[in-house]
């Protein structure tokens, strides 16, 4: 247990636990379950396989887009934005 | 970014169940033994750990003694860490958040496991549709659940344990739909193995009891929504009885597993195809994992789909072959034994697999708009006129579609891509093939591409006790 954290979600601010993923902790607050449009369909996405295998689940971190939501671990201070 | 270099014996990529078995087995018979797995947290798919630390069920407490017996034995771990590149020479480039790795080794042994299974329907893309693994994983390892009103459907035994895990957590099972009419066969075959009807009636009982509905001989055949998912349409195989579910906020889809088998075809080995191991896997000898390939060892879900406790004892028989390829003394006795049980474990685990194989229909739920590769957005329809215009194969239609090109390098879309295929050609799935995957194996950033080609300090995995103890030197 290593307490929580504060990261900031489409420029809101969210306490969520320091050893969760951006995926859970955006689930768990009523964020998605969409996380993007699809560049072609412009149909909505979110997590798929749940494993990091499918690259479903894209958001945008600390201004790198295409990071994995179920992969990435949250820290404090991240700001993450769901296009 | 950081790179490292790592040297060693024996590289170990994914530390499930057959991974971390084969790790310790290699590592107490003396190799400098380094395992290599993509998460935060050892364990695979099957003994997952909570990310807080928390143990939760007897799986969890299992995976846990496995990872700390790999600890003791001193086994190095590479965690949060991606094989990108996999070289016959013994190379492999992993990337992650720790950074990049370049890791030489003498020998591999691939335990990298399997994923979830999923066919193409009209509505399969809607966020809330997920696969029934990636449920159980959030669920597992981050305490979430995907919905509170949950629809779970495909094929197999995998539907009861995500169920049973969701209900636990509070969820509502709205409808367990299962594409199979097959309980006469299924009890014969549990019958055989009397040593898991406690688990298995232990398991049937709680889910049976807790579900809302049980629907068997049915499919979902659309997933409705705008924004996320809200309803299913069920029906028979054959189209008859359809019904609408309304209501839910969540569809979880399984139709077996998938063995993941980049890394055992970037290093070269053969494959074959079997839909009820998951379809295409590698070949490897059951009593030492060796595959076609010198050197190269394989063990568990990636050598065919058959389950846990035999990925378990096949990892122990590669650990231990890849140890002896080295020169390694090996412990002698246990081995005839670990092949016995194995094989017993193997006939329950691929007779389930044979009960609840796909079932060709599969490939008519998807109509002509019906995206079948999610990354490049291909539809059905643009698959079905490449068939029409020529393609043959899953690599023909790829060049002819860019199905299966995208970030996910075709994983989601092998399934329904090769019954989609199989309906339109006529072919078996054999001769459809499956695609060569190219490097990098996964999304890799170009800078840590540089970073692990140039990574020069050279970090050595630690000679094991075991090693200096008894194994004189000479024979490395």
């Amino acid at each position: 247990m290593t307490g929580n954290v504060t990261i900031m979600v489409n420029g809101t601010r969210l306490r969520c636990a320091a050893t969760t993923t951006v995926a859970a902790a955006l689930l768990a607050n009523g964020h998605g379950p969409g996380l993007r449009k699809t560049e072609k369909l412009e149909t909505p996405r979110g997590l798929f396989c749940g494993m990091g295998l499918c690259y479903d689940c894209l958001v945008t971190i600390d201004g790198r887009p295409g990071q994995r939501a179920c992969m990435t671990p949250v820290s404090d201070g991240m700001r993450i934005e769901t296009p | 970014m950081t790179a490292q270099r790592i040297e060693c014996d024996v590289a170990i990529v994914g530390a499930g169940p057959a991974g971390l078995s084969a790790a310790t087995a290699a590592s107490m018979s003396g190799a400098r033994t380094l395992i290599i797995d993509a998460y935060v947290e050892a364990g695979g798919q099957y003994w997952m750990q909570a990310s807080d630390g928390r143990l939760i069920g007897s799986q969890a407490a299992e995976g846990r003694e496995a990872i700390h017996r790999a600890e003791a034995s001193g086994v190095q771990f590479l965690k949060s860490a991606e094989v990108f590149a996999a070289y016959p020479d013994f190379q492999l480039f992993t990337n992650g958040r720790a950074g990049t790795a370049r890791i030489d080794c003498r020998t591999v042994v691939v335990a990298s496991g399997a994923h979830d299974r999923t066919t193409a329907f009209p509505g399969w893309t809607l966020p809330g549709v997920m696969t029934a693994g990636g449920g159980q994983r959030l669920a597992k390892t981050q305490g979430v659940v995907p919905g509170m009103r949950i629809v779970l459907s495909g094929s197999g035994i995998f539907l009861y344990a995500v169920a049973d895990t969701l209900l636990d957590k509070g969820a509502e099972i709205v409808a367990l739909i299962e594409m199979r009419r097959n309980e006469t066969v299924l009890a014969r075959h549990l019958a055989r193995f009397p040593e898991r009807w406690l688990e298995a009636a232990a398991l049937f009982g709680r889910v049976r009891r807790r579900v809302r509905r049980w629907l068997n001989g049915r499919v979902v055949v659309e997933a409705l929504g705008v924004e996320r998912v809200g309803a299913v349409r069920v029906a028979k195989l054959d189209g008859s009885g359809i019904e609408t579910i309304e209501g839910i906020d969540s569809l979880l889809t399984s139709y077996g597993f998938q063995p993941q088998i980049e890394v055992t075809s970037l290093l070269g080995c053969a494959h074959r195809f079997d839909d009820a191991l998951g379809g295409w896997h590698v070949e490897a000898d059951p009593a030492t994992g060796r595959t076609s390939v010198d050197g190269v060892f394989a063990a568990g879900e990636v050598t065919g789909v058959s389950g846990a406790r035999p990925a378990q004892l096949s990892g122990t028989l590669a650990g231990y072959a890849a140890a002896r390829a080295l020169g390694l003394a090996v412990p002698p006795e246990a081995t005839a034994s670990l092949v016995r049980q194995l094989a017993r474990a193997r006939a329950f685990g691929q007779g389930l697999g044979r009960i609840f194989a796909p079932l060709p229909e599969l490939s008519r739920l998807a109509r002509d708009d019906t995206v079948l590769c999610r990354c490049e957005e291909v539809t059905v329809g643009e698959v079905r006129a490449a068939v029409r215009e020529g393609a043959r194969s899953l690599y023909g239609s790829k060049i002819w579609t860019r199905a299966g090109m995208g970030r996910c390098q075709g994983r989601m879309c092998r399934m329904p891509m090769t019954m989609t295929l199989v309906a339109a050609t006529g072919r078996p799935a054999s001769e459809i093939g499956y695609n060569q995957p190219r490097v990098p194996a996964r999304p890799v950033p170009v800078d840590a591409v540089l970073d692990a080609l140039s990574a020069d300090a050279t970090s050595n995995c630690s000679t094991p006790a075991s090693n200096r103890l008894n194994v004189s030197p000479a024979k490395l």
